[in-house]
């Protein structure tokens, strides 16, 4: 009976391997027996077999029967977390892509077409890094839940009235907004940097063309594209735990100092690398016509340009101290009382 | 407006699917295959599907209630199951609660209609 194989093949392949075959034999049996009742004398006409499936109901609901659970790779909890981070994410791959493609067809309109088929591709794989980096991330969160209240019986063990949590503070509350540009932006400077980091420049429009100066030497960032892509998907992740407890918690404020400083070195790495910027940006300034050949206006350009690359990495550090104070300030801003913020 | 019929219906398999476990308990201090037991259950006026029924046994098992084994003498193979003697005292147990159960339910109901 080839419709009968079809079912319980359809079964048990939504089975655990190791039960399986026996589920498999006792399901034999089953519809054996069923077929009987209906036809006890005859050999079973296929009517009476369809009659016998129909009783015993869709295999993925007989499946789930025999599983007990239904299963999720991302529950439902989670799901709407889930799906607005990766529309947020999505979006914010798009958006930098499309502004490193506009960019690159300014400069270059010749070349249009090479620029457009590398965008869509670059559209494709970067998506797929995207989706790929918020689904395992979200699997991973749920999977953890569920392992903790599986676990260690949160659920079942005693438990008394004072362990329940406090109410959230409405300051400790993260506004969706903050995440959400957190994403966008964190996205953007890092598809910019990995794809377009021959695009950060001075442009110049000269004789009907633009000339376009780059700042920083892209051979140089290129070595370090894993260590980029790296921050920009754990500052994602980061942003991504923000959209799900949606509160400021020790463990946020830890992960975030942690990431700073790391951010923190890595860009003390790359600015430090010889040749990270572009060591001929002041002549080819002058090449264009843009800078003085020489004097006391060059000297001042070339002041410049040698102060704010030699300092640019003080620069950030200053901000991300005023960036971890802040958060440290609005992390303990909740948890003491105001008259005591105030006294102190 | 909700069908009374339809909403008694809802209500009614969700109290059943509690007393389908000490009806099937209560069948298997002999081994029984599924599904003789799905039709000594039927002539006893409990009906059970056995889509079901098959999943539970396998869960009972797994709570140690039940033991099973096959039989592959007939020409039919066949998975039998019977009590252990945990799920006995379990069934006992629980005939004791369902006696309890029924006699407060009659004095709820009966204070009620009178």
């Amino acid at each position: 009976m080839e419709m009968i194989d079809r079912y319980v093949h359809a079964v048990t392949q939504r089975l655990p391997e190791q039960q399986r075959e026996d589920i498999r034999k006792e399901l034999y049996g089953l519809i054996e027996d069923m077929l009987e009742e209906e036809s006890p004398l005859s050999d079973p006409a296929p009517e009476a077999v369809e009659k016998v499936l129909l009783q015993l109901g869709h295999p993925s609901a007989m499946a789930a029967k025999y599983r007990g659970h239904d299963r999720y790779l991302i529950s439902p909890v989670m799901f709407e977390s889930y799906l607005s981070t990766l529309k947020i994410v999505l979006l914010a791959i798009l958006l930098a892509m499309t502004v490193v493609f506009v960019i690159e067809s300014i400069v270059e309109p010749s070349a249009i077409l090479d620029y457009f088929t590398g965008y869509l591709v670059s559209l494709f794989s970067t998506g797929s890094q995207g989706f790929l980096w918020v689904t395992v991330a979200f699997a991973l969160i749920d999977y953890g839940i569920r392992k903790k209240y599986a676990g260690s019986g949160e659920l079942t063990k005693k438990w008394s009235p004072a362990d329940l949590p406090p109410i959230p503070d409405p300051k400790s509350q993260i506004k969706l907004a903050e995440p959400v540009a957190g994403i966008i932006f964190t996205i953007l400077f890092t598809i910019i940097f990995m794809f377009g980091s021959d695009l950060i420049g001075v442009y110049a429009h000269r004789n009907d063309t633009w000339h376009l100066i780059t700042l920083m030497n892209p051979d140089v960032i290129g070595k370090y594209l894993p260590f980029i892509a790296i921050l920009g998907i754990l500052a994602v992740l980061k942003e991504t735990y923000k959209i799900i407890t949606r509160r400021r918690t020790g463990t946020l404020l830890a992960i975030h100092i942690g990431f700073s400083l790391v951010s923190l070195v890595f860009a003390g790495i790359l600015l430090n690398t010889s040749g990270f910027w572009n060591p001929d940006f002041l002549s080819q300034l002058q090449a264009i016509g843009f800078a003085p050949q020489a004097g006391e206006d060059y000297e001042v350009i070339k002041t410049v340009w040698l102060t704010v690359t030699n300092n640019l990495f003080f620069f950030i550090a200053l901000i991300t101290v005023i960036d971890i104070i802040s958060e440290i300030y609005k992390f303990y801003r909740v948890k003491l009382p105001v008259g005591e913020v105030i006294s102190k | 407006m909700a069908d009374v019929a339809e909403t008694i219906q809802g209500i009614l398999s969700e109290l059943r699917r509690g007393t389908i476990i000490i009806g099937v308990l209560s069948q298997l201090s002999e081994p029984q295959y599924g599904y003789s037991l799905v039709t000594v259950l039927e002539d006893k006026g409990m009906t059970i599907e056995p889509g079901t029924l098959y999943p539970l046994l396998r869960r009972l098992e797994k709570q140690l209630l039940l033991k099973s084994s096959w039989d592959t003498n007939e020409a039919r193979p066949r998975k039998y199951y019977a009590l252990t003697a945990f799920g006995r005292e379990v069934y006992e147990g629980l005939c004791r609660e369902w006696n309890v159960l029924t006699v407060s339910m009659q004095n709820i109901m009966d204070q009620d209609g009178g």
